[in-house]
């Protein structure tokens, strides 16, 4: 970054723990408080102990990961949903048939219910925590990204030509379609779940204001947007796909008709993940460089976590309390940060 | 399309064919003998492989229209995700193949490696090689525009099923296919037989060995300015001017684009030591500087066109218009 001095203090370098994975980072996340890193060749690695611990999720590629509060789940290339525990105990959580699972979005309620969305081909497979099949839901065309409310209650699908979204415990399955021409290839809700954001094919975002029947379009971007997370109060959406960390504010009438704020530019690299803090307005990105940085939205001030000089950053996330970040790149380097130890 | 990313990227090879061309055939060839090359394929739904390979995926063709204002720019959406998850772990393969549908038009394949950023960072389209039934390419041809549009398409063509025609029937469907297109390779086979290192790897989107291998010039003009398919090449001595040809392109492309279904030029820009490649699919086009003229090698700008109701005096005339006074 430019405001970095000569010897920048990585946050990496003192409060990092790190290892070679040696394959893609496809997703990181935490289960009650125990960090993992999901392969692309099907495994998944626990952050416990000095040798973090193998388990074997999938027979061929690994393809999505979600943490589910206490376990974490996987879709892989051989059709399955895998449950893997902290402790390292991997189970076929559903078999969805011939086909790649490329999408899981879970949540986990109060009392550790569980529901895990799945998107196979044109279909989100819906299972409770044990695999028990709930609903499958159908749509016009591939799923591009499926994501939760922040209760659990709707599924928001991304496809061509627009999104639907379903409530969970209809009896009868009829979901509102927001459409809006071309591919959509990502979604998020907003924690309010008034605002449905795709990421489209054209490297443009598209947003529907369901309380007021209104479109949003956020463009600009030079590459397509792989990553998006709201802030914990739903005002900011950091993306990546630009040369910074690109914010829309969803608050004071935008973002429709404002500029987003950019963080955390000038070096001419693309931001490949962003994650919004879990209790503060800060968000965590990583770059096509392998850099990562924690950015303060109000001050716009810096943190840097991790230098420049790997494959791009391929996964990224906060623990629940906000304390440790895991991050994870391509080529399979993974760390996790613990920004509440004290040294 | 600059030399040095050929190492890099995974080269794609897509089949097309009619449906009982021969494809499942030749591919399963591919599969089972032992070249030491290692493929993902990707097959549609409807495809039967009787070989097993943990890397077969299954796909169902989803076909979108980007939102560039380009109504013939069309890409396949499902390619796009699948070769995203595919590219993750490109350790497992040496390259990649695309089986179509045998009612496909192979413009959206294509076009989708034109396209998408991704896509084009990581892969490279080798070739387009399209299988065709000698008994009855005649009879597709007749009953449909998709026949045309996969052999329009070819960089490599096998024309297959040779053992159930009469040398004279085979030698009128080759003159067919070069009506059409008389630019690519052409292998006669029996049950797919051809070796299969004329089919893989083969860098025939390397236009410069498109275009080196110089097709005869005594061209009849008798299929001008109807709705069959056919192709054309042009030849000017003088260097371009990068901004005339650049215009004239554009123009040609937008307007006639839909109509145009293959484009591929070498090109000799005014005080330039490099060679530009220019490739089009439809309205869709792509260019790079690729290595030096050799010494000695005559620095002639070349173009080839592929498509429908082509008017050679004004393609011809619009390209020497191109160079630099």
């Amino acid at each position: 970054m430019s405001g970095a001095t000569a010897a920048p203090g990585y946050a990496l370098e003192r409060r990092g723990t790190t290892r070679d994975l040696g394959d893609y980072v496809v997703g990181a996340g935490f289960a009650a408080g125990t960090p993992a890193f999901a392969l692309a060749d099907g495994s998944l690695h626990l952050a416990t102990g000095e040798a973090w611990p193998r388990v074997e999720a999938h027979d061929g590629g690994l393809l999505a990961f979600a943490s589910a509060g206490r376990f974490f789940v996987t879709g892989g290339e051989d059709g399955r949903l895998a449950r893997v525990t902290p402790e390292g105990e991997a189970t076929e959580l559903a078999r969805l048939g011939r086909g790649w699972v490329e999408h899981v979005a879970t949540h986990a309620d109060d009392r550790g219910r569980v529901v895990v969305a799945a998107g196979m081909g044109k279909a989100v497979h819906v299972v409770d925590g044990e695999g028990r099949a709930l609903k499958t839901l159908e749509h016009p065309s591939s799923v591009g990204g499926v994501c939760f409310d922040a209760r659990g209650k709707r599924i928001a699908v991304a496809h061509y030509n627009g999104a639907s979204l379903w409530f969970v415990a209809a009896k009868t399955d009829s979901p509102r379609r927001l459409e809006w021409k071309g591919s959509h290839i990502g979604i998020a809700l907003s924690p309010d779940g008034d605002c449905v954001v795709t990421a489209m094919q054209e490297n443009a975002l598209h947003g529907w204001r369901l309380s007021e029947d209104a479109h949003m379009r956020m463009s600009g971007y030079p590459s397509k947007t792989r990553s998006m997370s709201f802030t914990r109060n739903g005002k900011w959406l950091a993306t990546s796909g630009a040369e910074s960390v690109v914010l829309w504010p969803f608050f004071g009438g935008g973002p429709t008709g404002k500029a987003p704020t950019e963080l955390a530019g000038g070096d001419n690299v693309l931001c490949t993940q962003v994650a919004a803090h879990t209790q503060t307005d800060m968000v965590a990105a990583g770059f096509s460089d392998g850099m990562v940085v924690l950015a303060d939205i109000g001050s716009s001030r810096i943190l840097p976590v991790a230098p420049p000089g790997r494959r791009p950053v391929s996964a990224l996330a906060w623990s629940a309390d906000g304390a440790r970040l895991v991050f994870g790149t391509e080529d399979g380097f993974a760390a996790v940060v613990d920004f509440g130890r004290r040294d | 399309m600059a030399e040095a990313q050929t190492n890099e990227t995974v080269p794609v090879t897509v089949l097309t064919g009619y449906l009982g061309a021969g494809k499942t055939t030749l591919l399963n060839r591919i599969l089972s003998e032992n070249h030491g090359r290692k493929y993902a394929v990707v097959i549609n739904e409807f495809g039967e492989l009787g070989v097993d390979n943990d890397l077969v995926v299954d796909t169902d063709e989803e076909v979108f229209e980007m939102n560039n204002g380009c109504v013939c720019c069309t890409v396949r959406g499902d390619l796009i995700r699948i070769l995203g998850g595919l590219l993750r772990r490109r350790g497992r393969f040496d390259g990649i193949i695309i089986e179509t549908t045998g009612l496909a038009n192979p413009a959206p394949v294509a076009q989708t490696f034109f396209v998408d950023e991704d896509v084009k960072a990581k892969t490279r389209l080798d070739a387009i090689v399209t299988v065709v039934d000698a008994k009855h390419l005649p009879q597709r041809l007749a009953d449909s525009h998709e026949a045309a549009d996969q052999i329009a398409f070819a960089d490599v063509i096998v024309l297959n099923k040779t053992d159930l025609v009469t040398p004279d029937e085979l030698a009128a469907v080759e003159a067919r296919i070069r009506e059409i297109n008389r630019f690519a390779t052409i292998h006669r086979a029996e049950r797919g037989g051809v070796p299969i290192a004329e089919l893989l790897d083969r860098g025939a989107f390397d236009l410069d060995r498109v275009l080196a291998a110089r097709p005869d010039f005594l061209e009849d003009d008798s299929h001008e300015h109807n709705e069959d398919v056919s192709s054309m090449s042009f030849e000017v001595e003088r260097p371009l001017d990068p901004e005339k040809f650049n215009a004239w392109i554009s123009g040609l492309l937008a307007t006639k684009g839909q109509d145009l279904l293959r484009t591929k030029g070498i090109l000799a820009y005014a005080n330039e030591d490099r060679r530009f490649a220019f490739q089009a699919v439809h309205m869709i086009a792509d260019g790079g500087f690729i290595g030096p003229w050799k010494d000695g090698d005559p620095r002639r700008s070349r173009i080839v066109f592929i498509g429908r109701d082509l008017n050679r005096p004004q393609l011809r005339r619009g390209f020497e218009s191109c160079q630099a006074t």
